[in-house]
């Protein structure tokens, strides 16, 4: 069979390039989370020093990036689930 | 839907020599929200505090400090008439002051006499090992005295090179040297101890031998420590004796002084004054009637009328039942409505909790949770913790009715699971899956809904309660707008989405079927967008895009819940794997495997707080506030106190 031999050896078998797909949607959109919330999340922390009021505000901007790791997990729940 | 408390813009007006009078029945109503004058070209001035106001910033100030240097917190309030703490509160703070005075100022000289003790001990300590009385080091008139501490080694032989009229005691351990030579070989001695490195030390002034010496001061700090323990202990008996009376007291001064400088917020003339606020249209009786019964009817109040463009500063008060009150919390963690805005309070009430349900639903997790916050709720009786566990417990229980649609306990499966590789039985005996319907992408649509293994549906699902949801807001910015701007711009503004949507829809459908429907959906999507044009500009066009990112943002409902299962799941494998693999004997392993159980399932549930609670409120601020709600009223605050400690 053609396209057993194409993907063995030392390439991965499909289930192989799915999970490696799913990790990588996972890993890459948290690591842009993490970036962005680490710049709001800062910004954040120096506004409420100067006004505690601003919590609720500085807490709701710094959540807002957390959509691209959201959006990572549903493509790798559909990679799975395909 | 509730809209905020309704109010009435109120004027006082009077002569200055009821003034007192009138700010005492104000401030008892605890009703009324004085608004700050600006001095303008009207010719009032801003007043000068009330007479007694310095005196009575005095003695907060001096209460204050005393509280916060006995530590007082807050705690279960004995109520104390006000008279009578009023009555001695003079005499009771100046004995308080004094006996703290006098108890710190001893303290503070003890424990200079303890670092003086100290000082002294460490002078005498490299002297321990030589014990020589320290009057013998001084006193002489043809002997020096060398006495100190040097690097290497030391020995007779070394000195007796350059004179035999020594007497050296040396202790090799900590280096100490105490060297007695003839004053005429002193220069040549001197050099060859710097040779060695010779540090001179102080010899303490006071006679003794250095270990009795040692024993003497090591007594006498003992005695002070024991000393100052006492004093503290003292300070500490005075704080559980007054604490009652200082928080009293403080409530006291505090209404007082709050009343003596309302004057700097107030216009006056010579001989009248004047107050505006707002009070609820509600409690304008009340106050009415407290003024005139205060001053005996000599001060006006009238009502003013409120201009349209004034509204949007009136200050706000929410207007809830009871039940819904808790989520003004939410609401003033995000903004106080406008007053010309609707109230999201009561919806939330609803869509708050069913997000969080939908994301947690566990059974075992809302029993867990459930227990807390009740039992938060009891230990402490602050308000503001009594609302956020209300919120909780709001959460649990809708979490509690997700379990059971999701048939999940701590992240087992309660009911049984068929797959394709055969199926599994659940926690609950008996309870068998029921399939309902095809779902996506080959999936079955079952009850109870097992999340792991109907993403694709699941997806589609959530992101349809979203669609529900965000077209809640288009509704009620629809309600917003057409009550304040017209039925045009609310139609324009917020209806246009929902031609949107239709057209979105309908020309989905069309172009699935392959029927002529996908160009009436394709007219009406471009009808839709011409219409939002028109009512938000080009800005409306721009903001498109955002609606599908709106509704797929929805889809963390499941990613977050699925997120929350799997860390479950994880922990009952290992710690199941644990016992199952070891079943001849139970000890250590059984024993490590109910701790990982414990301690995994202690953390999500601390996880089941922080995500869920976050992505649901998320949802809220984010995606549905969007649609419709502004903010950024003013808080109605109004000029009073709520009494604890005291009462007239």
């Amino acid at each position: 069979m053609v396209g057993e031999e194409l993907v063995g050896g030392p390439f991965l078998d499909a289930d192989g390039m799915k999970a490696l797909g799913a990790a990588l949607a996972i890993t890459v959109t948290g690591l842009a989370s993490a970036w962005a919330e680490k710049e709001i999340g800062t910004a954040a922390i120096g506004a409420m020093a100067e006004n505690e009021g601003l919590f609720g505000k500085g807490l709701i901007l710094t959540v807002i990036p957390e959509t691209i790791v959201i959006f990572g997990l549903v493509v790798a729940l559909l990679i799975n689930s395909a | 839907m509730s809209r905020p408390k309704e109010m009435t813009r109120a004027v006082i007006v009077g002569h200055k020599s009821i003034l007192k009078e009138t700010i005492d029945s104000l401030h008892d109503t605890n009703l009324f929200h004085v608004e700050d004058f600006v001095e303008d070209e009207s010719g009032f001035k801003i007043s000068k505090p009330l007479k007694n106001a310095e005196e009575v910033s005095k003695k907060l100030v001096k209460i204050r400090s005393i509280a916060n240097y006995l530590g007082i917190v807050k705690k279960e309030p004995v109520v104390q008439k006000t008279d009578s703490v009023l009555r001695d509160l003079d005499s009771k703070l100046n004995e308080l002051d004094r006996a703290i005075a006098t108890k710190t100022e001893s303290i503070a000289q003890l424990e200079n006499e303890l670092k003086d003790l100290d000082s002294q001990k460490r002078e005498l300590l490299p002297y321990l090992s030589i014990n020589l009385d320290f009057d013998d080091y001084r006193g002489y008139e043809s002997l020096k005295v060398f006495a100190g501490m040097v690097k290497g080694n030391l020995d007779g032989s070394q000195i007796s090179s350059i004179t035999k009229a020594y007497e050296l005691y040396f202790d090799p351990q900590s280096k100490t040297t105490v060297l007695f030579v003839a004053k005429s070989d002193a220069d040549k001695v001197y050099e060859l101890l710097q040779g060695l490195g010779f540090r001179e030390l102080r010899v303490p002034e006071r006679g003794g031998v250095p270990s009795e010496l040692l024993r003497f001061i090591e007594q006498k700090e003992a005695e002070v420590t024991r000393k100052i323990e006492s004093l503290r202990n003292e300070i500490e008996s005075l704080k559980t004796k007054y604490a009652d009376f200082i928080l009293a007291s403080d409530e006291i001064l505090t209404i007082e002084s709050q009343k003596a400088e309302l004057p700097l917020r107030i216009a006056t003339s010579a001989n009248a004054f004047i107050i505006e606020g707002w009070t609820p249209t509600e409690d304008y009786d009340k106050v009415v009637s407290a003024v005139n019964s205060a001053t005996n009817g000599k001060a006006y109040v009238t009502s003013l009328e409120v201009e349209e463009e004034e509204e949007e500063h009136v200050p706000v008060e929410y207007n809830n039942s009871k039940i819904a009150a808790p989520m003004q919390q939410i609401m003033d963690l995000y903004s106080r409505p406008k007053y010309t805005e609707l109230d999201p309070s009561s919806v939330i009430l609803i869509t708050f909790p069913l997000m969080y349900g939908l994301i947690l639903g566990d059974i075992g997790y809302a029993l867990i949770l459930g227990a807390i916050a009740l039992a938060v709720k009891k230990a402490m009786k602050s308000d503001a913790v009594g609302a956020l566990m209300n919120i909780l417990i709001y959460c649990q229980i809708s979490t509690f009715i997700f379990g059971i649609i999701y048939g999940e306990f701590l992240g087992f499966s309660l009911a049984s699971l068929h797959t394709e590789h055969g199926s599994v039985p659940g926690l609950i005996p008996g309870w068998e899956t029921i399939v309902l319907f095809e779902g996506l992408g080959g999936e079955e649509f079952t009850f109870p809904i097992h999340r792991t293994h109907m993403v694709m549906t699941m997806i589609a699902v959530t992101v349809l309660i979203g669609l529900l949801q965000l077209n809640l807001g288009f509704l009620l910015g629809f309600a917003n707008i057409s009550r304040h701007h017209g039925m045009k711009h609310a139609v324009l503004e917020k209806g246009s989405w929902l031609v949107i949507e239709l057209g979105v829809l309908l020309a989905a459908i069309g172009y699935l079927n392959g029927t002529g429907l996908a160009y009436v959906g394709a007219v009406i999507l471009v009808l839709g967008i011409v219409m939002l044009t028109m009512g938000e500009g080009i800005k409306g066009p721009i903001e498109l895009p955002s609606l599908m990112g709106n509704a797929l943002s929805y889809a963390r409902i499941i990613a977050v819940g699925l997120s929350s299962i799997y860390i479950a799941s994880t922990v009952n494998d290992i710690a199941f794997e644990m016992i199952w693999a070891d079943h001849s004997k139970i000890g250590f392993v059984a024993i490590a495997a109910i701790l990982v159980f414990i301690l995994g399932h202690a953390l999500n549930t601390v996880l089941s707080i922080i995500a869920p609670g976050l992505h649901a409120l998320r949802l809220q601020y984010v995606e549905f506030f969007g649609k419709f709600y502004e903010g950024g009223g003013r808080k109605y605050n109004p000029f009073g106190y709520i009494r604890k400690y005291t009462e007239e």
